[in-house]
């Protein structure tokens, strides 16, 4: 630095150079220092679906600062995708939550994906609600769903409503939402109800979750398939489906189970209830903040519920030989995929 | 290195230059490492037989015609605001001057909501077109009203840069000797300024080639490759996602190397050059 602001050799100190150069070397200095300070901070990195966000950040995460003064660090990512990127090695987080018990199966876990992920549990349930924006020019015609005038397929069907889902070929939820409609179809003896959505890529209908809740709530669209823990989040209105159909309910696993969709890259993947894990991948690097964090989470399930999960038991998928010593006690069965 | 210690001169230029070469050298490494790091670690065979996938091929498809639209309408409206900023005593010049740059500055996917609001089904533009059953967003025309909003400041920018630096003098000249309006405009003007124009009009070419948050927020559907590449990134991880990122790569890497060959071709300002301030686009 002495060199480059004083030093002969370079430039002969007109007061000018002088001056731009000490001011280059304090503001890199700044810039530098809070950085070094936060790397030696032990703070539990926390990579989970993209759903999560609003709950992760505004609910899970400064509750679990506050409890234990642990700092966290949390990074939203799509479901499939995170799992992907600690497959690939491009993330090394401390906790991974899935919106998918499967994720975890074929992306993570085995010796062919390198055993990244050997053990998960099942931390709370959810379910798909037809959430919609208050201010739709058809907000009326919800009103009628709401008071059992009008059915929700019916109200689908209304010239001119647009209507949003997620993709199916990177979100679990875009197959979710094909297997409701099915299922709906079957339940309300009405087989046109899947054909509402056209092709499973129908490219009106299909985009990534955040994009659909932007447009949802710029009033570029009228509904859309959602979780509920997002529309709660996201203080959006929604319409509760039956359990026969929503995917929440665990006791119609079976029926759930024979939904099936292949998606692009050859994966053939079942209908299940929509269950999130959390599990401590190999790659975590601050272990104990990790453990803190599992068992933080897995004993907040009145906040859960708070945020629009159902709880659920927290079922261990895996090798139930490899979960930590300290989490053993949450630990109340296996759990079957 | 006794000879040099003899003369101040010549040493004082030459460890200018071995400081700003190893500080140039530096900024290189970020630069330069990460698209040779690619090059190096590719399949080249596997990555050939990604980009014959129709739906690869399809978004290369979407990416080429709606950048090509978006540049040729950036550049019938761009170049005239340049001139327009350049010459004219506008009232509030540096405002609307201001106003161009703005877009550079919004993050990409703000500038997506921004245009998602206003060309929408039920934005203020959107909503008479979509009366008339003519969407603005989702298809084609969003993503070429995407990439015109994040690219055209380059070549307004460059227009702009680009009259400034003509002799307003040559352009009397060019006037009293009977030209018009017009004539100077199309034989004087734009040919002095076309060297620099024209760098503006491929940076903004290659800056469309790759937005990507505004589009996905704008006109998710047909997907471009920037879009692409995403969706097999979430989709397939890094498998699926790097032959995509190396076509966009070589994509820019040919328009570059385009522009800095097409400029040494590129008409009168070469002969011209002597006279105005022109000088300054050749090296």
């Amino acid at each position: 630095m002495r060199m480059m602001t004083s030093g002969r050799g370079f430039v002969d100190g007109t007061p000018l150079c002088r001056c731009v150069g000490r001011a280059l070397a304090v503001l890199l200095v700044l810039l530098l220092v809070p950085k070094v300070g936060a790397s030696t901070d032990a703070a539990v990195s926390v990579l989970y679906a993209g759903s999560l966000a609003a709950v992760m950040e505004n609910g899970v995460g400064p509750a679990f600062v506050r409890a234990t003064a642990i700092s966290y660090q949390g990074e939203a990512q799509g479901s499939l995708g995170g799992a992907r990127m600690i497959h690939d090695h491009l993330r090394s987080p401390d906790v991974y939550i899935s919106a998918d018990p499967l994720v975890n199966q074929k992306v993570l876990m085995g010796p062919e994906n390198g055993n990244l992920v050997r053990w998960y549990m099942t931390v709370a349930a959810s379910q798909l609600v037809l959430g919609y924006n208050p201010t739709s020019k058809f907000a009326a015609k919800f009103g009628d769903v709401r008071a059992g005038k009008l059915s929700w397929y019916e109200l689908l069907e209304t010239p001119g409503l647009r209507f949003g889902r997620g993709d199916p070929s990177i979100d679990p939820k875009g197959y979710r939402t094909l297997f409701l409609f099915d299922l709906a179809g079957k339940f309300y003896h009405r087989p046109e109800i899947p054909r509402l959505l056209g092709e499973p890529l129908n490219p009106a209908q299909v985009f990534p979750e955040v994009v659909l809740l932007a447009r949802l709530e710029s009033g570029e669209f009228d509904a859309g398939i959602f979780y509920k823990h997002e529309a709660v989040a996201h203080k959006l209105p929604f319409l509760t489906l039956p359990p026969e159909i929503n995917l929440g309910d665990p006791r119609f696993a079976a029926s759930y189970a024979q939904e099936s969709y292949d998606t692009k890259t050859g994966e053939h993947v079942i209908g299940a209830p929509i269950l999130f894990t959390i599990t401590i991948p190999e790659t975590v690097h601050r272990r104990a903040a990790a453990l803190a964090f599992v068992k933080f989470l897995l004993s907040s399930d009145q906040l859960l519920t708070g945020f629009g999960f159902s709880t659920a038991a927290h079922k261990v998928g895996g090798d139930a030989a490899q979960v930590p010593q300290e989490l053993c006690d949450f630990n109340t069965g296996a759990f079957q995929p | 290195m006794t000879p040099y210690l003899n003369r101040p001169a010549n040493r004082h230029v030459n460890s200018l230059l071995w400081i700003f070469g190893f500080l140039g050298l530096l900024l290189l490494l970020d630069l330069v490492l990460p698209i040779a790091n690619l090059f190096f670690t590719s399949n080249w065979t596997a990555a050939s037989a990604a980009l014959r996938q129709p739906e690869a091929l399809q978004a290369l498809k979407v990416s080429l015609r709606s950048s090509g639209i978006a540049i040729l309408t950036m550049t019938l409206l761009g170049v005239p605001l340049g001139y327009l900023l350049a010459r004219a005593k506008l009232p509030f010049q540096r405002f609307w001057i201001a106003l161009v740059f703005l877009p550079m500055v919004v993050p990409d996917l703000a500038g997506g909501i921004l245009l998602l609001r206003l060309f929408g089904p039920y934005g203020p533009i959107g909503h008479p077109f979509d009366a008339r059953n003519i969407a603005l967003t989702n298809n084609l025309f969003g993503i070429v009203l995407v990439q015109m909003f994040v690219s055209a400041p380059f070549v307004v920018a460059s227009s702009l840069a680009g009259f400034s630096s003509v002799d307003s003098e040559l352009e009397s000249a060019a006037g009293t000797l009977g030209d018009s309006a017009w004539q100077v405009f199309c034989r004087v003007s734009l040919p002095l300024a076309w060297p620099g124009i024209f760098i503006g009009i491929i940076l903004a070419w290659i800056r469309a080639l790759g937005e990507f948050g505004a589009t996905l927020v704008m006109a998710y559907n047909p997907h471009t490759l920037p879009v692409f590449l995403w969706v097999k990134f979430e989709s397939e991880g890094l498998a699926g996602a790097q032959p995509i990122a190396l076509c966009l790569v070589l994509l820019a890497v040919i328009a570059a190397g385009a522009a800095m060959n097409l400029n040494r071709f590129t008409g009168a300002a070469d002969v011209l050059a002597p006279v105005g301030k022109a000088t300054k686009w050749e090296n």
